[in-house]
């Protein structure tokens, strides 16, 4: 992580609000694949939709 | 060496969000449903007050419901507005609710069940509780209606679907009164097999959810009958004319 942060382009202000960028962008993507993963262990059990 | 190194911490970081994955699936949307159903069941209890008063109103309450002390109705013994029982079996019927609104609880004893239910079945409805298919009829009314709920995740409501027999009972409470359903057919079915869910003659309840579990490659059915309600002389009357032709 501290070489990850090191890379960052920027002074350290910058860096810091990069990195918060790219930890909530990656958090919402997270959710996004938990989400879509989450259908195939239970789509809620509805008729008519295609297979998982 | 290098490469090793960044495939151990690959392995570390793949790891950690696989039991983030199954600690969110498992535990995590337990607590968005629970808070839901918390929602949920004073919407219900709402709902119930606000139709029961209007159907009282109207003179279309069914007479022998049993209504919850909390509620501001009573109970009569006949049709109220008129003072006499109606000839024929009467067909009493309440609002349709709005897509996501809470409207009935479902009762299963034998697996210690007790939901509010939603309408909808769209996946952020589905999430709050179990939901009804806004294409079929409400519980208790004529014709079949359909019940979709999680099997594994999002408070898992149908859980232990699988352990119901036939002749179990399934209780449906909406704004009307209790509706008592007996189980008489359990199947496994493709998702594909929309035939579950069609019209059947007299007042029946489909509850669908995923299986195996943690699977949604087939969906386990469960088909009850209307055995007791307000809607029963009427769900039995229409059984009677359709097989009166055949005797």
């Amino acid at each position: 992580m501290r070489r990850f942060f090191a890379l960052l382009p920027g002074p350290t202000v910058v860096k810091i609000l990069l990195m918060v960028v790219i930890v909530v962008a990656a958090l919402i993507a997270l959710m996004f694949l938990f989400e879509w993963a989450g259908d195939l262990l239970d789509s809620g059990g509805v008729i008519g939709e295609a297979p998982a | 060496m290098k490469t090793l190194r960044i495939l151990g911490w690959t392995m570390i970081w793949a790891g950690g969000i696989i039991l983030a994955f199954l600690a969110y699936q498992l535990f995590g949307t337990n607590l968005i449903t629970s808070r839901a159903q918390d929602v949920a069941a004073e919407e219900v209890a709402d709902r119930f007050t606000e139709v029961r008063e209007e159907l009282v109103a109207d003179g279309q309450f069914p007479p022998e419901v049993i209504v919850d002390d909390s509620t501001t109705t009573t109970t009569s013994s006949t049709t109220p507005g008129t003072g006499t029982v109606p000839p024929g079996p009467v067909l009493y019927e309440e609002p349709t609710p709005e897509e996501g609104e809470a409207f009935g609880i479902i009762t299963i004893a034998k697996i210690d069940l007790d939901h509010v239910m939603m309408e909808g079945v769209d996946r952020e409805t589905l999430k709050s509780g179990p939901g009804h298919m806004p294409w079929t009829p409400l519980p208790g009314q004529p014709g079949n209606a359909v019940i979709s709920g999680h099997r594994t995740t999002y408070g898992a409501p149908f859980y232990d679907l699988d352990l119901l027999e036939v002749g179990d009972e399934i209780v449906v409470e909406t704004a009307l009164g209790d509706h008592v359903f007996a189980i008489r057919e359990t199947l496994v079915v493709l998702p594909t097999d929309v035939w579950v869910t069609n019209p059947k003659r007299g007042s029946w309840i489909t509850l669908t959810t995923c299986h195996p579990r943690f699977s949604a490659r087939e969906r386990l059915v469960i088909q009850a009958e209307l055995i007791d309600g307000p809607n029963l002389p009427y769900a039995q009357a229409e059984i009677d004319e359709f097989l009166e032709p055949m005797s």
